[in-house]
């Protein structure tokens, strides 16, 4: 079941492997032209930047250093949000898109256990991405060398495993949402609104009293919080992003086996 | 020996429409079962049931005798759904390959010997095949795994008259190998030739189970007898089950309920030239059950 979801996946995760390195590549490729103008991307340069333009890109402190640079331009916004969609677009196909295409009836009816069934969609979407952020991983350690960053695949690592998780963590509520309601629309749609609002509130929203608390149930909190390229791995972040994740697995588990499929 | 199918009460409302109600049903193992209903009458939401691909408002079943709901007796079954989808990228060949893994291995030339038997293309993807081409495949998915019991919705939907000649066949073969099949259908010429017995649903209700050899027994059937001279009305009054008869010279029309055996008799005494028996016109006994006109029919044979 699990190789030929990914065998149909394919197609879809070569391309986004693809275009997430050549993002990767692109704009690491510049790096080089930035470092050599200080007085444009410098700290004072970057003062000039509107102030809830920097917020958004979560302060952009700092372009000139390799760590900096990573930080704002790839793992800031760009990549995760590159990874979630791509997370959004494999967990639509799992269940809520062959539920409203009609495929998913035969399925159900072959001799395989309803948990079992979302539990190795599940784990297909898990593996689909860990594929792509192994090789843009590569990519972007490679490319970071090679314009001499000065960033250890150590951090590089972190930051990378904190984007999976954050992907595979949406991936996850887009899932249990179409397995809950076998649409492919509100899943996408759950997903989405919780990822914006997510990342607003830890950006924009920081500084905002009222709102400050909501950083508890943003997964963006979790996976910047920790600053993984400047300080290595945040492992207690990254558990709550792993529980949240298996919580949430449990949950598409538990509501497609009570549910009638295809109605 | 358990029933295939025991139906108890079952129910399925979807939030306030009505899909069936009510529904008490045995399937033996072995027979051929008929599922006859118009549009939207029931016939899909009772197998979707018995699969588990829906779970009932109330009531329940087992089948080939274990709850709908463990997921290993689904290997011993075969189906067809009603709305068919298949994967569109996918070649035929690919998808039976992996259905058949899912379900505890099936030969590749079993594969190959069901789609030559029905002139399947298996090497195309699925999204450029017919809708009759696309069945085919529903079909041999369904046949490929010899399974004990076959539930076919609407099988014959977009198959040819020889495609459906080779299915019927396929049916008669699972039969002679003692195993069960129900099929739906919305006529009973579909299913009448294979059939053991027939249900008929009709607003989400079994209003009759039959045995097919009674019903025609049972059934009104036209006969024509001709004479080589003309023949007294009087041998032919009063016979038992003969009704609307009309002598004219040396012909004799009638119509029968049940056996013929004392009309033929009766004519037999006579010189016969030439006979005429339509066939029994079931049919017409179902056009009833339909449109429910006919509330006396509410009946249930049940053995
Ligand atoms: N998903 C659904 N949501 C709401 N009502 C439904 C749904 N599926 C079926 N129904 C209703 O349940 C009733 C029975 O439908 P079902 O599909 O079982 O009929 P059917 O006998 O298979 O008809 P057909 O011959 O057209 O295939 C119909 O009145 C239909 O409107
Ligand atoms: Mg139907």
């Amino acid at each position: 079941m699990i190789a030929k979801c990914l065998r149909d996946w394919r197609r879809t995760l070569i391309w986004w492997t693809i275009g997430i390195g050549a993002f990767m590549a692109l704009y690491l490729g510049t790096y080089q032209s930035i470092k050599q103008a200080p007085e444009i991307y410098g700290p004072a340069g970057l003062a000039k930047f509107p102030g809830a333009l920097r917020d958004l890109m979560g302060g952009l402190e700092d372009f000139t250093s390799g760590t900096g640079y990573l930080q704002s331009v790839v793992y800031q916004l760009f990549v995760p949000f590159l990874f979630i969609v791509c997370a959004m677009v494999l967990a639509g196909r799992a269940l809520a898109g062959p539920e409203e295409a009609g495929t998913l009836e035969l399925i159900v009816t072959l001799p395989v256990d309803r948990r079992r069934l979302v539990l190795e969609r599940f784990a297909s979407i898990a593996l689909g991405l860990l594929a792509v952020a192994a090789v843009t991983l590569l990519v972007t350690w490679a490319m970071a060398e090679a314009v001499g960053m000065g960033v250890g695949f150590d951090r590089i690592l972190a930051a990378h495993l904190g984007v999976y998780l954050l992907a595979l963590l949406f991936g996850t509520v887009t899932l249990a949402v179409g397995a809950a309601t076998g649409r492919k629309a509100a899943a996408s749609a759950v997903m989405g609104v919780w990822a914006v609002l997510g990342y607003m509130v830890v950006t924009i929203g920081r500084n905002v009293e009222a709102i400050a608390w909501l950083k508890w149930v943003s997964p963006f909190h979790y996976y910047a919080e920790g600053r993984p390229l400047y300080e290595g791995l945040p492992a207690g972040d990254y558990l709550v992003l792993a529980a949240a994740t298996a919580v949430l697995a449990l949950t598409a588990v538990l509501a497609f086996d009570r549910r009638d499929v295809g109605v | 020996m358990t029933a295939v199918v025991r139906a108890e009460g079952l129910t399925k409302y979807y939030g306030r429409r009505r899909g069936l109600e009510d529904l008490t049903l045995d399937i033996r193992p072995g027979e051929i079962f008929g599922y006859l209903g118009p549009n939207g009458a029931g016939k899909t939401t009772t197998i979707r049931l018995l699969l588990d691909v829906i779970r009932p408002t109330r009531g329940h079943v087992r089948v080939l005798g274990a709850d709908s709901r463990e997921a290993a007796v689904r290997r011993r079954i075969g189906y067809l759904p009603g709305d068919l989808a298949l994967e569109e990228r996918e070649p035929g060949r690919a998808y039976l390959q992996f259905l058949g893994k899912v379900r505890g291995g099936v030969p590749a030339a079993r594969i190959d010997a069901l789609a030559e038997r029905l002139d399947a293309d298996l090497s195309v993807p699925m999204r450029k095949l017919s809708k009759g081409n696309r069945q085919k495949i529903g079909l041999i998915q369904a046949f490929m795994h010899e399974p004990e019991f076959l539930i076919l919705d609407e099988p014959t939907g977009g198959l040819d008259p020889l495609v459906q000649q080779e299915f019927l066949a396929m049916v008669r073969e699972v039969r002679t190998s003692g195993r069960t099949v129900l099929m739906s259908s919305h006529v009973l010429a579909e299913v009448e030739h294979v059939s053991d017995r027939v249900g008929i649903v009709r607003a989400g209700r079994l209003v009759a189970v039959e045995n097919v050899a009674a019903l025609r027994e049972k059934a009104v059937r036209r006969v024509e007898f001709h004479f080589d001279a003309p023949v007294p009305r009087e041998a032919f009054e009063h016979l038992p089950g003969v009704r609307d008869l009309r002598v004219a010279g040396a012909s004799v029309r009638c119509t029968i309920d049940g056996r013929p055996d004392p009309l033929i008799k009766a004519a037999a005494r006579f010189t016969v030239v030439h006979m005429v028996s339509a066939e029994p016109d079931l049919e017409e006994i179902f056009l009833t059950y339909y449109s429910g006109e006919d509330h006396d029919h509410d009946r249930q044979v049940s053995a």
